[in-house]
């Protein structure tokens, strides 16, 4: 076993015996599942690239590096640019442990010897790390020892290890950098959103858009629903536009409807401008609501059946209809001009025959808020019914939206006291 | 329409605050004492230092700003990054050095504040320190946040007393433009103490940090900048008229006894032109808001950067076993802070002034990393400094490596400069 602070700075030996440099780096090509070191950098008066195949052994004891060739022959040898440096790009970095679901930081990187190659399969991101790079790694062994104490070792293993280096590389197009994260940000994107999100939480603003940048649009989506209003906004306003429209486009209405209230209004219509047409509308109409009234807290996705179906018939729309988990508390009946006539329940329906119309099971004194409606009276009304949700109706009793019980909640509860709720993990 | 409502508005409270909350902060128990004594001792002839001190404020502020923005990312995140563990371990240990000895200043602060109250310290430093605690580990802290930022205003006060004591405007004037060095050891430690008070090192990483989370586009980076320039002409601005106002009544009407062991009831006095018979009420209130507010800050910012730079778990939302280094340090500061205060008959006037001379001695070698950070293109981009930052930045790290030597020169038996 080997560490990366183990070998910067050793002494490399030509096969003539002649001193070349210092270690500087090593070169690694990122393979699954772990990334196997193509070289060293090694810097003398410029910088030097030798290919790993170059090299015979390396002497822990005397950190000397030796080579199978002679200088000469090295000395035009240029890094291949899509090798990731270790020291540069990964060592002191943070880097996400899917495995853990936390974002730690590299102390030191773990080498492995197999079958002549050297692969990178760990990272350090314990105290021992950093003790080691003081150089007193030994002594504080010892020292923990005496106290009848072991210091134990914190390894993370690489398959599990999804780097987020964020610092833009200047000397590459942007083009090939995202190529390069995009590979190795597949990690992370196979978390569950909610984790995602507590992960992305913990980073600063340019790290969180390169772990965006690895998510597909659905999975982007469900993320910044699981994350504060606050970072909804930092996310979406670090992001290239078009991308951004097509990730709202995947979000409920009211959410984004929230989102584009704290942008800026020029970024507001562009991005609205982007966003597919019905997508669009929706929100529109939901950013005309004053911001704690039943308008402002509703989602325009319901579910709303004709009066005329059969139970039967009401079934097979749902099942065309697709609708989110949050929308189907309550199948809503509606006249051809969206007048509310009636509500049901997924039991009224399942327990009722097939062929009965659905006007007959529904009931009609369905319990309604205007849209100007306070968010109080909004949730003392859920309160009062034992609601799950309560729709939204104008003065002629059409439907407008939904207000669901956990916006309701989220927009009545006091702020001091949301933020003592336990934090879920 | 919520969209037209917010839209400007919203622009500029995302953008300012940082820049102006660490000013406020600025004029805690350390700037109080420092510009007071500095009037007191030495009347408008430290003026011109502080003029200068401004611009340095200004530039350094705005470098750690702009790096929040373009980095996304804490001072401390970017020190390990730059500079490895070893780098980071030398900064850190600077860093809590410096911020003890600030936690030291905050909770003397509030003993002396509430002295004048006539409670004596033993009672209120405990209380504060616990206080304090709870504050921030409940996370209540935001609200308390803005009480204490409004107890700030009560230093515009000494605007009105600096205008009401009509001091002599040509000699203002021309001590504010031409320098007066007054070759004394105490001169050259007040000088240090005002600099470290004013660019104070803790402040690097608060203000960058708080940036940083914000998530500012670079786009709105001239908000940003807005916001610290501003910031930074505020507080000087009252700075100004601290020294003023003390200068105009307490300079030339002390001993020199007196004046190596102020009390601050002392510098009270400076505000008796525009408050009359509550100046020692009203600069009690001020010191104590300030100084909690800071006393508050500071521990909780520190914990956060060094957590931050060796990757260990943070944040008040945490349980103490679960994250025990960030637990550890802010316990430690306000234990450190308020053991120090209690020590009994210690004079806490000079306490204050020291701790600041010991954040100026520091803060050159934190304008160090942050020079190289911001010069280093593959972490800045077309951001990097300019040739006026670097010039100003690198300047005052020379004025105060100078003025360290000459307090070090000052202090050998015999030389020009002791006694």
């Amino acid at each position: 076993m080997l560490f990366l602070t183990e070998i910067l700075g050793a002494e490399v030996i030509d096969v003539r015996q002649r001193r070349t440099g210092a270690v500087r780096d090593l070169t690694v090509h990122v393979q699954e599942p772990y990334p196997i070191v193509t070289g060293l950098v090694v810097s003398r008066r410029r910088e030097l690239a030798i290919p790993w195949s170059e090299v015979r052994t390396f002497a822990a004891v005397t950190r000397e590096v030796a080579l199978r060739s002679s200088r000469e022959e090295i000395e035009s040898r240029r890094a291949d640019p899509d090798d990731i440096w270790l020291a540069r790009d990964v060592l002191d970095k943070q880097v996400v442990d899917t495995d853990g679901r936390r974002v730690v930081r590299v102390n030191d990187l773990q080498l492995v010897e197999s079958g002549g190659r050297l692969l990178l399969v760990g990272a350090d991101i314990g105290v021992r790390g950093i003790l080691r790079r003081l150089g007193v790694e030994g002594f504080a062994k010892r020292l923990a020892r005496l106290f009848g104490r072991d210091l134990p070792m914190a390894l993370v293993s690489w398959e599990v290890v999804d780097p987020l280096n964020s610092v833009p590389d200047r000397q590459k197009p942007a083009s090939d950098d995202a190529v390069r994260l995009r590979i190795s940000g597949r990690r992370i994107a196979r978390l569950h959103p909610a984790d995602i999100a507590d992960i992305v939480e913990e980073l600063g603003a340019k790290e969180r858009k390169t772990v965006f940048d690895t998510l597909t649009e659905e999975v982007a989506a469900d993320t910044l629903e699981e994350m504060e209003l606050e970072d909804q906004v930092s996310v979406i306003e670090h992001m290239d536009a078009r991308r951004a429209s097509e990730i709202l486009d995947d979000m409920p209405p009211d959410e984004v409807a929230d989102i584009l209230t704290e942008l800026p209004e020029d970024v507001a219509q562009q991005l609205l401008g982007l966003m597919k047409k019905a997508e669009a509308e929706d929100v529109k109409e939901l950013l005309a609501y004053e911001e704690d009234t039943a308008g402002g807290l509703m989602t325009t996705e319901y579910v709303a059946v004709s009066e005329n179906l059969t139970a039967q018939e009401c079934i097979d729309e749902l099942r065309r209809l697709e609708p989110d988990a949050e929308s189907v508390y309550y199948v809503f009946v509606v006249d051809g001009d969206e007048h509310l006539k009636g509500v049901l329940s997924l039991r009224d329906l399942i327990v009722a025959r097939p062929d009965q119309p659905i006007s007959s099971i529904m009931i009609r004194d369905v319990i309604a808020v205007h849209p100007d409606d306070d968010a109080k009276e909004v949730a003392a009304v859920l309160s009062k019914y034992n609601l799950l949700a309560v729709p939204v109706v104008d003065d002629e009793f059409r439907i407008q939206g939904l207000v669901t019980v956990d916006d309701a909640l989220d927009a009545v509860l006091p702020e001091s006291v949301k933020r003592k709720l336990p934090r879920a993990h | 329409m919520r969209l037209r409502r917010f839209r400007r508005l919203f622009l500029l409270l995302a953008v300012v605050g940082p820049g102006l909350i660490t000013s406020n902060a600025d004029n805690d128990a350390g700037g109080i004492a420092t510009y007071s004594q500095a009037g007191a001792q030495f009347g408008y002839k430290m003026l011109w230092l502080l003029v200068g001190v401004t611009i340095s404020l200004a530039v350094v502020n705005e470098m750690g700003a702009r790096m929040g923005v373009v980095t996304g990312k804490g001072l401390a995140d970017l020190i390990r990054e730059r500079f490895g563990v070893r780098g980071t371990t030398f900064a850190m240990l600077l860093l809590l050095f410096a911020n003890a000895f600030t936690t030291v200043a905050e909770f003397a602060g509030i003993a002396a504040g509430m002295e004048l109250f006539g409670v004596p310290r033993f009672a209120s430093v405990p209380v504060a320190a616990i206080l304090i605690f709870l504050l921030v580990v409940r996370g209540s802290y935001p609200v308390v946040e803005k009480v204490l930022l409004s107890i700030g205003l009560v230093y515009v006060t000494y605007i009105v007393s600096g205008f009401l004591v009509h001091p002599p405007w040509n000699e203002v004037l021309r001590s504010s433009l031409v320098p007066q060095i007054v070759p004394q050891r105490d001169y050259f430690l007040l000088a240090i103490a005002l600099i470290g008070t004013t660019v104070t090192p803790w402040m690097q990483f608060y203000l960058q940090a708080a940036v940083a989370d914000k998530g500012i586009p670079n786009e709105n980076l001239a908000y940003s900048r807005a916001d610290v320039l501003v910031g930074a002409l505020v507080t000087d601005v009252i700075a100004f008229f601290i020294i003023v106002a003390t200068a105009a009544t307490l300079h030339g009407h002390l001993s020199s006894d007196q004046l190596a062991n102020m009390q601050a009831g002392d510098f009270a006095r400076a505000l008796a032109p525009a408050a009359g018979r509550f100046a020692t009420t009203l600069f009690a209130i001020g010191l104590v808001g300030a100084s909690f507010l800071a006393g508050s800050v500071v521990p909780l910012s520190t914990a956060y950067a060094v957590t931050e730079a060796f990757g260990w778990e943070r944040g008040v939302g945490h349980r103490f076993a679960e994250a025990p280094a960030f637990f550890g340090i802010f316990t430690g500061l306000i234990v450190i802070g308020a053991l120090a205060t209690l020590t009994p008959d210690l004079p806490l006037v000079s306490m204050i002034l020291l701790s600041q001379d010991a954040n100026g001695i520091i803060l050159p070698a934190i304008l160090v990393f942050m020079l190289v950070l911001l010069n280093d293109r593959r972490i800045m981009g077309r951001y990097v400094n300019g040739r006026f930052a670097n010039a100003i930045a690198g300047f005052t790290v020379a004025v105060l490596m100078v003025l360290t030597m000459l307090i070090v020169l000052s202090s050998i038996p015999g030389s020009p400069l002791s006694g």
